[in-house]
């Protein structure tokens, strides 16, 4: 195909992200630095306050955290997937894309019907007479927890399956033939040939994880207050430049981190290719 | 994998695992059909008292309109743009691809939050608040880059020589397009509109920046769960979960029917 019609097909497209990304994110940069002079003010109160460092540390930390967790629960799962033949494997997966699916808003309202007073949980352990009381579970941090984990988990385990079927099975045969046992040819060859997806996998979970507002806003707390909570409530109050600023030092650390994540990784696949485990 | 068995251990933390992760949406159902005052598990008695509540308040029918509006033309915006970019990417230079494809779906990696409040910085300056389309727009440039991933995909598995067989014979370049390309492409396509649909209708943040006067059914939602919690949203939730399923299970079927029969 010529070149002209090509650049013709790529032009609506083209627009609209012009238009409602790039033009956006730029005129973002622009409102966090100049209000209506340039002025380092925003920033400044985000390094100044206690309460902003915080929010931004514990941001970090529960995407680290639940980026790990996503990881070390999905990769036996989607192990197990693997291991099934084709057709069956297609129907599993299947159980795993249908909670993706769902809105995160419907998702994290089903935890409150499970966690809450009068929820789920609070009935059963009432029914054993396990608890005279309700148990307070929502407004915590380990109802974030459950609740994120659960909902990037599927991306993570379709992420490592993915990884897990470009994997040339002939390379597990030749050492099992070589006479490695079942478990040290997953270990020594399996395990190494499916971490560079796993850490794709990891970084994508960690990215979206860094961005979450609903989930810690319904079943949080105070305490869980992630960047996003804090740049809805700025925006409430009409500190659209402090906002603004927010934003920024959101996409900045996001990216800064999955770089470092990024070279963390391969560092460490490096190690594992070169000694084994 | 041949010659390795899943151990019941393995096989039993599997199942464990789903339970996690479909069991918490499951019980939104039964939950949905109670009839008592309150939310309750498990319901006293079962009706359909909140569908009926539901259906019969204007504000939430008004809510669920709004959505459905915003998301079709999202839908169209996005579908249109996004086959005609995964088309031009699989037909340019195969040099040009892989950077095409980066700068078509670099969205995907941005939080949400930081397009919604720069979306809503531009709108205050250009006066375009609460305006229905610019809110599609938003989401269809949100919704985009997966229609250019699944219709790319698709296109990649047409033997491009049919439609150089039909240029051959005669058929002008739309017509030859239109014959050759474009019916196996067909259910990609759909695939991807049914995906850039509900990325529309779920979307909260973006919607809850830009719209003031008229809402959207997420934001209905939002607004009722910070608030007090009404089993109306049960009833929404029960709906939207069956919807979703349902549009969700026959998009990807479709998708992967597009990738698999027309491999050569």
């Amino acid at each position: 195909m010529k070149l002209r019609p090509i650049l013709w097909l790529l032009l609506p497209a083209a627009v609209l992200l012009a238009g409602f990304i790039l033009a956006p994110s730029l005129d973002l940069f622009r409102a966090s630095l100049f209000d209506p002079d340039f002025t380092m003010q925003h920033f400044q109160r985000l390094v100044d306050r206690g309460v902003y460092l915080d929010v931004m540390w514990r941001t970090i930390r529960v995407s680290l955290i639940v980026a790990v967790l996503c990881t070390v629960i999905g990769y036996p799962v989607a192990f197990f997937i693997n291991l099934q033949p084709s057709r069956r494997q297609t129907l599993l997966l299947f159980l795993i894309l249908i909670p993706m699916w769902m809105s995160i808003l419907i998702r994290t309202y089903a935890w409150i019907v499970v966690l809450g007073r009068d929820g789920l949980v609070n009935q059963a352990l009432a029914a054993l007479g396990l608890a005279q009381e309700p148990v307070q579970m929502l407004f915590t941090s380990g109802a974030v927890l459950a609740a994120m984990v659960q909902i990037l988990l599927p991306i993570q385990i379709l992420t490592c399956y993915a990884a897990m079927t470009e994997i040339d099975f002939d390379l597990i045969r030749a050492a099992r033939v070589l006479g490695a046992r079942p478990r040290q040819a997953i270990a020594r060859v399996f395990v190494p040939l499916s971490l560079d997806g796993t850490l794709t996998g990891l970084v994508i979970v960690f990215m979206l994880s860094m961005g979450f507002f609903i989930t810690p806003a319904l079943l949080g707390g105070r305490q869980d207050t992630m960047i996003a909570n804090l740049i809805e409530f700025q925006v409430q109050r009409l500190n659209w430049s402090f906002a603004a600023a927010l934003g920024v030092v959101l996409l900045v650390l996001t990216v800064a981190m999955i770089v470092l994540l990024r070279g963390a990784g391969r560092l460490l696949a490096r190690r594992v290719l070169k000694g084994g485990l | 994998m041949q010659g390795l068995k899943a151990s019941w251990g393995l096989t039993a933390y599997f199942w464990l695992i789903v339970i996690y992760m479909i069991f918490p949406v499951l019980i939104v159902i039964p939950v949905s059909f109670g009839n008592s005052e309150f939310l309750r598990f498990p319901p006293e008695s079962f009706g359909l008292r909140w569908y009926r509540a539901y259906v019969s308040d204007p504000v939430w029918v008004a809510a669920t309109v709004t959505s459905f509006r915003v998301a079709v033309l999202s839908t169209v915006i996005a579908t249109t743009a996004g086959t005609l970019a995964g088309l031009a990417i699989s037909r340019s230079p195969r040099r040009a691809q892989g950077p095409l494809t980066y700068a078509a779906t670099v969205p995907i990696v941005i939080p949400h939050i930081f397009i919604a409040l720069g979306v809503f910085i531009l709108a205050l300056r250009l006066k375009l608040t609460d305006n229905e389309v610019a809110l599609a727009f938003a989401h269809a440039a949100v919704a985009m880059p997966f229609v250019v991933l699944i219709t790319s995909a698709a296109i990649r598995q047409i033997d491009p020589t049919i439609e150089r067989a039909a240029r051959v014979l005669g058929a002008g370049p739309v017509r030859a397009f239109r014959v050759a390309t474009l019916p196996p492409l067909i259910p990609a396509v759909v695939a991807a509109a049914i995906f850039a649909f509900f990325v529309s209708f779920d979307e909260l943040i973006i919607a809850q920046f830009l719209m003031k006067g008229s809402e959207t059914l997420p934001m209905r939602i939002w607004a009722d769960l910070r608030l007090d919690i009404s089993p109306v949203v049960a009833a929404v939730s029960g709906l939207l979960i069956v919807v979703t399923t349902i549009a969700m299970a026959c998009a990807e079927t479709l998708r992967r029917r597009a990738l698999r029969t027309l491999a050569p």
